[in-house]
């Protein structure tokens, strides 16, 4: 098939590519939007009602983080969309965090987490952001020691678990046991792809459309999750916080110390690699995972730096054929993923199109928070 | 004259030099090497830059707390606490020992933990988690991002603010901290001091520990000081203490209801280190009560009582520590003999950094030109 023949160049990547014509009915090659079924539970890590109990009160628990005062829910807002509300994360006391906080929901399916995948489960993502200096600052040691001086966990612990003590690794667990519950997927993208054909309105059907075909979307927001959990630079441009504000610059270099780059980079950077962290390949230069697209209605700001405020400025930025950055515009790389072109779009096509972003949004999702326990002492031996 | 009445007193001659300093020949140091206490050499300008440092809470992980939170001037750089109040989420297990002479001491904190360097002793107190929770990556960027520190670096001779740099700094002014000025080296002792100081040297045998020009033998010992209760009543207090007996490795952490001190260098099988502590200085005592490791005693008076009783129960408690059958007026005279160790309160801007230090951090401008 002459069509596969072309893409099979594409993903040959090479500079060579001879691009997606406009119009190109891509959907055929991608694997299509689907409808989301449910998360997989890790077999090491069964999901039971008491464990996701428990892990819902550590999730909002201040106490498993440096100075008691920054949990999960911290930067992970119900009404945020369960992710910050502000381009860039809010950061322990004292710190900016320096990317966009990411929506909890739904990344019981992500393969792997952060925003450029250095966590290879919500079992490891959850000590991550409870220890990082720009984030939790917790200790293991002092978490876990706090645990075993509030006498309802000791007991749910005990239950879920089986110990004696509570171990911080399981308040790892069950906080990831109960993020897996953080599920969204009765939107109207799902009751259309599952036969609903009332589910979306003719503009986000136009939408739908163009999202396969003339926009493109589809080439990396594809299958049941719409992303293909790889990693792209999209020309994305850095944080604006970081030309205005001494505590964004703060954070900015000392991530780059805290990932180890070299010292020759460490001077030049100015913006986030991305990938380039993990990988210490050039090629990888502020490359950053594919977003699903699920609950994007609430999780304003977008991008992994928070660059755009509504879902119709991305489209715009997608319409121009992304943007530029450092790692594209070669003064540290020439990254830019050859997928983006100008669109082309008219006004009412990047309606159509926000339209039926829109429609991967259902009812926010909203639960109760959770008494915390007070600690006590132990009794006297 | 107060040197004569010495003299008269105290059968190892002092011999007083000009201006105020006094100094002390080998012999009248005796084999317990008393004395005042020799300054350390410093470098001015790092000194000054550590100040700066050491009054600084953006060293701290949130910026809540600097090392002068509890290491304050007016307190000896204690705090006047029985327990030191430690990182906010946390509480303290320990009395906060004074920063004065520090700088001379052999191994820190009261179990002796690190007998290396105050290099380290910084490193320790900076990032530790229930003390200021840093992490130095964060610390250094956040000193490269204040002007005065950029140039102070300079100054100093260490180019760019770092990690490494902030903690040679914080030393170089520790080693500015030093007694001084007290009635023991101004050779002003009190009758009631200098006869304290006999028994303190005889009857009462406290020099067999409390020696040198510092009054300590930088070596752990058990005199049974007894358990402060807040520490095992108090959750935070106890929880705070079951994270250090839990990176410090020592066994059944969450069943102990004692600090077992010193126990944490060893890990003697025999556990007859167990509730050992270092022999604390005798310097500056009116400025740094309560006393002892977890602060149970409130004056000196209650310290020498104990003493006098032979100390406290413990198994591990050291043969030397003996009822001593001292009479009321002789333990109130070692009492007026230690206050006599107490110098000058280092409070003036010497020792304190007295400008404001600012707590938010100025944008780099035209940052994108710069290199980080």
């Amino acid at each position: 098939m002459k069509l596969n023949s072309k893409l099979s160049v594409v993903t040959a990547g090479a500079g060579l590519i001879v691009c997606f014509a406009a119009g190109l009915q891509a959907a055929d090659k991608f694997p299509p939007l689907a409808p989301l079924g449910d998360p997989p539970i890790p077999l090491d890590n069964p999901q039971t009602e008491a464990k996701v109990e428990l892990g819902k009160m550590l999730f909002w628990d201040p106490r498993l983080g440096g100075d008691a005062s920054t949990a999960c829910v911290t930067c992970h807002e119900r009404d945020q969309g369960w992710g910050f509300g502000d381009a860039l994360s809010r950061g322990y006391p004292g710190t900016v965090h320096w990317r966009n906080s990411q929506t909890v929901v739904n990344a019981a399916y992500l393969g792997k987490l952060f925003w450029a995948g250095a966590a290879a489960s919500l079992e490891k993502q959850a000590p991550s952001a409870a220890k990082g200096a720009v984030a939790g600052n917790g200790e293991n040691d002092v978490m876990e020691a706090r645990l075993a001086f509030i006498p309802e966990y000791r007991k749910r612990f005990n239950e879920v678990f089986g110990t004696e003590w509570p171990l911080i690794g399981d308040a790892w667990r069950a906080i990831a046991a109960f993020e897996r519950t953080l599920i969204h997927k009765d939107t109207p993208v799902d009751r259309y792809l599952k036969g609903d054909k009332k589910a979306l309105s003719k503009e986000q059907i136009a939408g739908m459309k163009l999202f396969n075909g003339k926009a493109g979307c589809i080439q990396c927001h594809n299958g049941a999750l719409a992303t293909d959990q790889k990693y792209y630079n999209l020309g994305v441009p850095p944080a604006e916080r970081w030309d205005e504000d001494g505590l964004a610059q703060v954070t900015f270099r000392y991530e780059q110390y805290a990932k180890g780059v070299t010292q020759e980079l460490y001077r030049k950077i100015k913006d986030d690699a991305g990938l380039y962290y993990r990988t210490k390949q050039k090629r990888d230069m502020g490359k950053f995972r594919t977003a699903p697209l699920r609950y994007t209605k609430y999780t304003a700001p977008y991008m992994h730096n928070g660059a755009f405020w509504d879902l119709a400025e991305v489209v715009d930025f997608y319409d121009a054929g992304g943007g530029e950055n450092e790692f594209t515009d070669g003064t540290l790389g020439k990254n830019k993923t050859p997928l983006l072109k100008p669109l082309g779009l008219s006004d009412k096509e990047k309606e159509d199109l926000v339209a039926f972003l829109e429609a991967f949004s259902g009812p926010e999702l909203v639960i109760d928070q959770p008494k915390l326990p007070p600690y006590a002492p132990l009794a006297s031996k | 004259m107060v040197l004569s009445r010495l003299k008269g007193r105290m059968p190892c001659a002092l011999l007083l030099a000009a201006g105020a300093c006094l100094l002390v020949t080998p012999a009248a140091l005796g084999e317990e090497g008393f004395g005042p206490v020799k300054a350390p050499k410093f470098d001015a300008k790092k000194a000054e830059l550590g100040k700066r440092l050491f009054f600084d809470v953006r060293l701290s992980g949130d910026a809540a707390i600097s090392c002068s939170t509890c290491h304050q001037p007016d307190k000896g750089f204690a705090d006047g606490l029985a327990l030191s109040k430690a990182y906010p989420g946390s509480k303290g297990f320990r009395n906060t020992p004074t920063l004065i002479n520090t700088a001379l001491k052999k191994n820190w904190f009261h179990d002796g933990r690190l007998g290396t360097n105050l290099n380290d002793v910084t490193r320790e107190s900076l990032t530790e988690d229930y003390m200021m929770n840093m992490d130095m990556r964060l610390m250094q960027e956040r000193a490269k991002q204040d002007p005065v520190y950029v140039k102070m670096f300079k100054d100093a001779g260490y180019g760019e603010p770092s990690n490494g740099s902030i903690r040679k700094a914080i030393p170089e002014y520790l080693k500015t901290l030093t007694s001084r000025n007290s009635p023991f080296d101004k050779g002003e002792m009190s009758e009631a001091a200098q006869r304290g100081f006999e028994l303190f040297k005889g009857k009462a045998g406290c020099a067999a520990c409390h020696s040198g020009s510092r009054f300590t033998d930088d070596n752990p010992h058990s005199i049974g000081v007894p358990e402060n209760p807040e520490i095992w009543s108090d959750p935070m207090r106890h929880m705070t203490y079951a994270a250090y007996a839990m990176f410090m490795g020592v066994e059944n952490y969450m069943n102990l209801r004692r600090d077992v001190g010193a126990h944490v260098r060893l890990h003697k099988a025999d556990k007859s280190d167990v509730g050992q502590f270092i022999t604390p200085t005798l310097r500056e005592l009116k400025q740094t009560g309560p006393y002892m490791h977890n602060g149970m005693f409130r004056t000196l008076f209650e310290v020498v009582s104990f003493y006098n009783t032979g100390g406290g129960a413990d198994p591990n408690k050291d043969p030397a520590i003996k009822p001593l059958n001292l009479t009321f007026q002789e333990q109130q005279d070692i009492v007026a003999f230690l206050e006599s160790l107490s110098g000058d309160v280092l409070n003036g801007p010497e020792h304190v950094w007295k400008d404001k230090i600012p707590t938010e951090y100025p944008e780099i401008a035209d940052w994108r030109k710069q290199p980080n």
